[in-house]
């Protein structure tokens, strides 16, 4: 295999990761500050890219993926939004089962409302025109959008860590990931902050929709597919930490890129294998930290 | 006392409608009862995780598929009647459950959870992958069944026999002294650490036998399809026995037979005449969460309660002291 070759997958896998931090960033944040196992965060990525090919569709040209792009994240975290008033929130302070359990029954609701007005059929989304191709460096060629999304990764990574380390909303929600009873007796809205966060997550998840969006295929199933990564991201980076999250990503996208080169049938189980061995190893994850949850 | 007596004419009614159901049924009915009965057993094994011990686990349908392929493999690659096979089952999965039971239960709570989905996985992935064993994706099917077992209602009778057997087993061990620590397990951990009880192995224990018969119930399903295919295997099936217990209800041995009753008409209906069966299995669980999370048990015992005398608004099942941790501040606002 040559240089070019092996860089080009090393590129695939990173964008892979960039996709993926930005999806599991949001599932992280919300386990994080909330304790809620979200098995519907998948769902989240789905809807964003099914909205964005209609969102899209109704705009055209280039200003359809930018249009997309801003719109939709607003549209899924609205969503998410909605779900927590009408349904998470009455579960808190029971047992996590109910709450994991209802974010499944959300899963199987949103993937047949999706079926049901999207069909079966795949659908695609195509970048803008500047963001296709690829840029030549000495003798490699990267492709431009492979480039776009590391960018947009590192970009949205830098913003959660600011909104994390320099708002009031960033305190409040290092206040909850560490002690949600406390935050409430000193005062805070702990109910609406709770949705925030939800809706954060689900627009990071939307997010993460749009922008994997012309790397690949749009169909059913996708959410199942994406849950399950994101979970491995954070399970190996430690739930509820933004620079785990990030060494997930890279490991478990890497990886998988890397695997599906060498060794095609068993890529996916590298990132299994990896995922037990690094729990087993820390069964917090390599960033986590140990809690009662 | 009462509660016990009207728990055995329960049981003895599903026994003598479970017997003469086929009388009435015709061959694709026959077929949904059997599902059930399958259903029955593989989400009774899980309860032995979810409801006695408090363990939730992701890889429950692993064991579930690798017994069913025990007995498909058997066949395949040994020769085997299915009926030599099935003996297989339990046993190849209960072995993979104990020895993937001491790796995922290095971690407690939601990481185990979150390990038995990575281990759950593996084991899925390899019945996809490894085309040499099990054919991977195209599955295993039009296995050669014994000739008593070709009609259905013979079929029927012959896994109702299993289902009642891992059922009385399971049954047997919930009521034994291993059920009641298991229950101090899920009640409350820590305390039960205290007490001496060695939680670690009775967890491990519990994994080992809820597994085994999660292999046993695969192995039934094997019969009833004739074959096994990777999906089988795959976490969202471990879904099916943890939504059928919700439904049915956690706290008590029947809840899980009940659900898979309940769950397996319900997709049946639904099924034969709407496209769109997850959005009602959704809405169902949902309703179930949000206003009887006991289930159907722990509701009819309510309704039973307010039928009669109004004398206690307690939940006898549910102790106030069951771990209730995080999320606490926004308890006194809901």
């Amino acid at each position: 295999m040559t240089v070019e070759a092996l860089v080009l997958q090393v590129m695939t896998g990173l964008s892979r990761a960039a996709v993926l931090f930005i999806v599991a960033s949001g599932l992280s944040l919300v386990f994080g500050a909330m304790r809620i196992v979200n098995i519907a965060h998948g769902s989240f990525y789905m809807v964003g890219a099914f909205v964005a090919v209609t969102v899209a569709g109704w705009l055209g040209g280039v200003i359809g993926f930018v249009g997309a792009l801003l719109v939709v994240p607003l549209v899924v975290a609205a969503l998410g939004g909605l779900i927590e008033v009408g349904a998470l929130r009455r579960l808190y302070g029971k047992e996590h089962l109910l709450q994991l359990l209802a974010t499944f029954a959300f899963l199987l609701i949103v993937s047949d409302v999706v079926r049901f007005i999207y069909g079966e059929r795949p659908q695609s989304l195509r970048a803008p025109p500047l963001l296709s191709g690829a840029t030549r460096f000495g003798d490699v060629f990267f492709p431009r959008y492979s480039l776009f999304l590391m960018a947009a990764a590192v970009v949205i990574g830098l913003s959660l860590w600011l909104l994390l380390s320099r708002t009031g909303l960033g305190r409040d929600i290092r206040a909850a990931v560490s002690d949600p009873e406390m935050l409430g007796m000193v005062g805070v809205n702990v109910s609406r902050l709770f949705t925030v966060v939800f809706a954060l997550g689900a627009g990071l998840a939307g997010l993460g929709g749009v922008l994997a969006g012309p790397q690949t295929t749009i169909l059913l199933g996708m959410d199942i597919d994406i849950i399950v990564e994101s979970f491995a991201v954070v399970i190996i980076g430690g739930l509820g930490s933004l620079v785990g999250t990030a060494v997930g990503a890279v490991l478990v996208g890497v990886t998988f890129a890397l695997g599906i080169t060498f060794i095609p049938s068993a890529a996916l189980a590298i990132v299994f294998v990896v995922m037990v061995a690094v729990l087993v190893w820390r069964p917090y994850g390599l960033f986590g930290i140990p809690q009662e949850a | 006392m009462r509660g016990r007596l009207t728990a055995s004419t329960g049981w003895a009614i599903a026994a003598l409608v479970a017997l003469l159901a086929p009388l009435l049924l015709n061959e694709r009915q026959m077929f949904v009862l059997m599902s059930i009965v399958i259903l029955a057993v593989f989400a009774t094994s899980y309860n032995v995780l979810l409801g006695y011990t408090g363990m939730v686990s992701f890889a429950h349908a692993a064991y579930y598929g690798i017994g069913a392929y025990a007995v498909t493999l058997a066949w395949v690659h040994l020769g085997w009647s299915p009926l030599a096979g099935f003996l297989l089952a339990p046993v190849a999965a209960g072995a993979i459950g104990y020895v993937t039971g001491l790796v995922a239960l290095r971690a407690t709570r939601l990481y185990f959870s979150l390990l038995t989905l990575a281990i759950g996985q593996l084991l899925f992935l390899v019945a996809f992958q490894w085309r040499g064993l099990t054919r991977g994706d195209d599955g295993i099917f039009g296995m050669q069944l014994p000739l008593f077992l070709e009609p259905a209602t013979n079929r029927y009778y012959f896994l109702l026999v299993l289902a009642a057997i891992a059922l009385a087993i399971l049954s047997v061990a919930m009521r034994s002294p291993f059920g009641a620590t298991l229950r101090a397990i899920r009640e409350n951990r820590d305390r039960a650490g205290f007490l001496g009880i060695k939680v670690k192995r009775y967890e491990l224990a519990a994994f080992t036998l809820g597994t085994a018969f999660a292999g046993w119930a695969g192995g039934m399903y094997a019969f009833f399809d004739r074959g096994s295919f990777p999906l089988l295997l795959d976490w969202t099936t471990s879904a099916d026995p943890i939504f059928t217990t919700l439904i049915g209800g956690l706290n008590s041995f029947a809840g899980p037979v009940i659900g898979a009753v309940v769950l397996g008409l319900l997709q049946d209906f639904v099924t034969r005449n709407f496209l769109y069966f997850n959005v009602v299995l959704g809405t169902v669980l949902l309703a179930i969460i949000l206003f009887m999370p006991g289930g159907i048990v722990e509701g009819a015992h309510r309704l039973a309660a307010a039928g009669g005398s109004r004398r206690r608004r307690t939940h006898p099942e549910q102790p106030a002291d069951r771990e209730q941790p995080a999320a606490a501040g926004t308890r006194s606002k809901s």
